[in-house]
């Protein structure tokens, strides 16, 4: 188009990427980070006043930081964090292999 | 014979003994007891076919032994009734056999009237909360492999559809921002799992342009239960930056009243510059739905050309926010209290942001209706370059912002000296404690001199600056 023309395409600079003014991503969505810390929170409940349902909602805790993680987020801290979940819910249950009863 | 089951708890540990077989180690002694019984009672058996001290025994033992016998069972019955269940065909069985053995059918001493408790029973269908866990568990793990595909496939198609546009406009499409010199990837960054970025730039009248494709996080079973309830759509997002001499002094805004009125209230700039309630566009010709924030009038007969009408009244529905302005720093940022405020810095941007049609159930094909709006991004940004205040309009716009500056500063001035003051006394006090700390009484007399003097002087260039000030002001 005609518009198009006006600026000559050939005298340009071409910037890198990031720019300096780029915003923090951790304000902008905390989730992974605070469902991070409720896993390990709830993983410790469950370690130590041995309730099955603390271990099991600490094992959801670490899924669903892990799914609204970023690609930038170290894989250590998740794995971590995965790892003392589980081993949460199975310690649980070497303690007291009776199943879990339902709240109600 | 009787040491076969302690042999058999060495295979664990003792705590774990202890732990899960406290109920089950009451049974070892009472096993034991049974086993000696049914030997015992064979011995004597023996000894009574041997039938040379028969006489010894009369039936009166015999009958003391059953007796014995039946207090056990009685024993037994009362224990409770599954730990009893393994028992029972250890009684029937030889005494020799050790291991404890439920036959199938036997159901110990269960009946009719009595049901075992549900905690006690080793069937599968008393774990059905587990179950259920794992299966939420499982469920959640289909929901993110199917939300990343999805959002793979939306955002391919997006960039399938954009990227001759891009091309043809921009010299460097994609850089994963890894390497220090400028290597177009041509292709998105993934940022999340539903957060694709693409940088362009190479393109005169600006610097460059990052666009964001943010998906609903369908990869996040939460998220799309939450979205149940609250719908809402892929927004791509368009951050154009200039360079100072590609857009003059102003600052706009036009899109959905309800993000106009969220934007003055969160923008540094748009709080501070546009001042007004956001006004209708119908004066233009654009539809109810969308409002104008604005510096002043003149910019928005600038940017409201034809052209720019027709756009966005074409695509109004797809239209959430289009932000030009030269005083661009983001949203207001909290400070904390009795931190020196810095006036934050600016940047010329143009910023938009667009929804994509299907309110969450997007499909691959409607990435291609997007395209007229990436169109008026790129009139946008040669329109900006062109736009020119008249004189009236630059001075009242330099007007604005000595203005804000001002202010900020009148706001800050009382922190700012604050601050100055703590950090004086700071220093004094620091060389005080210095002074005091030195041993020697000379260096300590003569450091105090040295400080002395320092303030004398200080306080004497203190006062040629005030003379200095009076005479200009005279």
């Amino acid at each position: 188009g005609g518009i198009f023309n006006l600026c000559n395409p050939r005298h340009f600079t071409i910037g890198i990427w990031p720019p300096s003014t780029e915003s923090n991503p951790t304000l902008e969505d905390p989730t992974p980070d605070y469902m991070n810390l409720l896993g390990m929170i709830f993983s410790m409940c469950g370690l130590m006043l041995k309730l099955k349902w603390c271990a099991w909602i600490a094992v959801y805790c670490s899924f669903i930081s892990f799914a609204n993680s970023r690609s930038s987020e170290d894989t250590k801290q998740m794995m971590s964090s995965f790892m003392l979940s589980i081993s949460a819910v199975v310690m649980s249950y070497l303690q007291n292999p009776q199943p879990m009863s339902p709240p109600w | 014979m009787c040491c076969e089951p302690l042999r058999a708890l060495h295979f664990f540990s003792p705590v774990q003994v202890s732990i899960m077989q406290r109920p089950r180690l009451l049974l070892i002694p009472i096993l034991l007891l049974l086993l000696a019984f049914p030997g015992s009672k064979g011995r004597y058996n023996d000894d009574f076919d041997d039938g040379e001290d028969l006489a010894e025994f009369d039936d009166n033992d015999f009958a003391e032994f059953e007796d014995m016998n039946e207090d056990l069972t009685a024993e037994k019955e009362s224990a409770p009734p599954p730990r009893v269940s393994s028992a029972q065909p250890e009684e029937d069985e030889d005494e020799d056999e050790a291991t404890v053995e439920l036959e199938d059918g036997q159901d110990g001493f269960e009946d009719s009237d009595t049901q075992v408790p549900a905690h006690l029973q080793n069937s599968w269908e008393s774990y059905y909360m587990e179950i259920l866990m794992v299966t939420g568990l499982l469920a959640y793990i289909m929901n993110y492999i199917i939300g990343k595909n999805k959002n793979s496939r939306l955002a391919q198609a997006w960039f399938n559809s954009h990227k001759e546009l891009l091309e043809s406009n921009f010299a460097l499409v994609g850089d994963d921002g890894t390497s220090k010199e400028a290597v177009s990837t041509g292709k998105l960054n993934q940022e999340n799992e539903h957060i694709y970025n693409l940088w362009c730039s190479g393109r005169v009248c600006c610097e460059g342009m990052l666009i964001q494709l943010k998906f609903l996080k369908r990869q996040d079973l939460l998220n799309v239960l939450a979205r149940m309830m609250r719908p809402a759509c892929d927004q791509v997002q368009v951050k154009v930056t200039l360079n100072d001499e590609d857009m003059d002094t102003f600052v706009f805004a036009v899109g959905t009243k309800k993000a106009m009125a969220r934007m003055q209230k969160e923008m540094q700039d748009l709080s501070e510059f546009c001042g007004d309630k956001p006004k209708s566009g119908a004066k233009y010709g654009l539809p109810d739905s969308l409002a104008i924030l604005s510096e002043m009038g003149e910019v928005t007969d600038g940017v409201m050309d034809n052209k720019m009408v027709h756009y966005i009244t074409t695509q109004a529905e797809k239209i959430e926010s289009i932000h030009f302005s030269d005083q661009f720093s983001g949203p207001k940022v909290m400070q904390e209290e009795g931190q020196p405020l810095k006036l934050p810095e600016t940047k010329k941007t143009l910023l938009f942001t667009f929804n994509v049609p299907g309110m969450g159930n997007t499909s691959p094909k409607d990435m291609d209706s997007l395209l007229p709006l990436m169109n008026m991004v790129i009139y946008s940004i040669d329109k900006v370059k062109k736009l020119r205040l008249n004189r009236e309009g630059k001075q009242k716009a330099d007007r604005n912002r000595a203005r804000v500056e001002e202010n900020f500063l009148k706001q800050t001035h009382a922190q700012r000296q604050e601050a100055a003051q703590t950090r004086r006394e700071e220093k004094k006090r620091a060389e005080k404690e210095r002074i005091m700390n030195e041993e020697d009484p000379e260096r300590q007399r003569r450091l105090e001199e040295a400080a002395q003097r320092r303030e004398q002087k200080k306080m004497e260039k203190k006062q040629m600056k005030m003379k200095q000030i009076k005479v200009k002001a005279m």
